[in-house]
């Protein structure tokens, strides 16, 4: 069994990398997607993000635009 | 999950929000939301924006007041200079779509400031942030967090605003935000 087929694992960037790339592209090219609890996304989180607590993500993938880019935290 | 459902291009960030560390926005994801119905036209949207500004405006007019170190009264006059740009183009982008063209006051007339930029009152902003009006420092940090604010709020309700114009508009408010806060951070850094 090819197991690498299951396996989608999203390239990691860093602090550096995540502010220039949001920096370089406008809100409508990008999708901030945080995926933590409600009360952490209230407490703190990446301006212009999207809250998507992930025990919720796979019943509103809808909601996003898979042509954009996403960046997760 | 997300590459294996056909989105095209997915970014982690490495270290989640502990590793973030440029501004940040606080606050539930419907802070600021009842500002707008998302049922607004254009012309509606550039009204609230316009009203927006102006309560950062006076926010920053009157802090000039309380402050007492010469720069910093500078500081805060520069930045409400600032947002007076901000409401001169949107006024301008509103006499652009309307059919008859309005003079500021007539415009003005019209908008009714109800709260700062980023859904947040003066009040609420100086108890987050509690800044020492006598620090240059202080007041930038405070100005850039009410401008992280602002693209978070400007962000959060393109998403709910269904004219395709109205979001327009808005992604274009949410871009200046950005860069005002780049530019923001850039002065900070020059200190």
């Amino acid at each position: 069994m090819k197991w690498r087929q299951f396996l989608t694992p999203a390239k990691s960037i860093d602090f550096n990398q995540t502010e220039s790339y949001i920096s370089q592209h406008s809100g409508e090219e990008i999708t901030i997607l945080d995926v933590r609890q409600p009360s952490e996304y209230q407490e703190s989180h990446i301006p212009g993000s999207t809250l998507i607590p992930l025990p919720q993500l796979s019943d509103r993938l809808d909601e996003l635009d898979p042509e954009k880019s996403t960046l997760v935290y | 999950m997300l590459a294996g459902k056909g989105f095209k291009k997915v970014f982690n960030v490495a270290g989640g929000i502990k590793a973030w560390r440029a501004k940040t926005a606080i606050g539930p994801q419907d802070l600021g939301m009842d500002l707008f119905s998302g049922k607004e036209e254009p012309l509606d949207v550039l009204k609230v924006a316009y009203s927006l500004e102006q309560g950062l405006y006076e926010f920053y007019i009157s802090m000039g007041k309380e402050a007492k170190n010469e720069k910093v009264k500078d500081l805060f006059s520069k930045l409400s200079e600032i947002e007076v740009k901000h409401q001169m183009s949107i006024y301008t982008a509103y006499n652009d779509i309307n059919d008859e063209e309005l003079r500021k006051g007539e415009f003005e007339k019209m908008v009714e400031t109800k709260a700062l930029e980023g859904g947040l009152s003066t009040r609420e902003y100086l108890d987050l942030f509690s800044p020492d009006l006598n620090s240059e420092i202080d007041v930038i940090s405070l100005a850039m967090s009410i401008e992280a604010q602002a693209l978070d709020l400007y962000q959060r309700l393109s998403s709910k605003v269904e004219n395709p114009q109205s979001r327009d508009i808005i992604n274009q408010i949410a871009n200046e935000e950005k860069a005002h806060l780049a530019s923001l951070g850039k002065l900070l850094d020059s200190l």
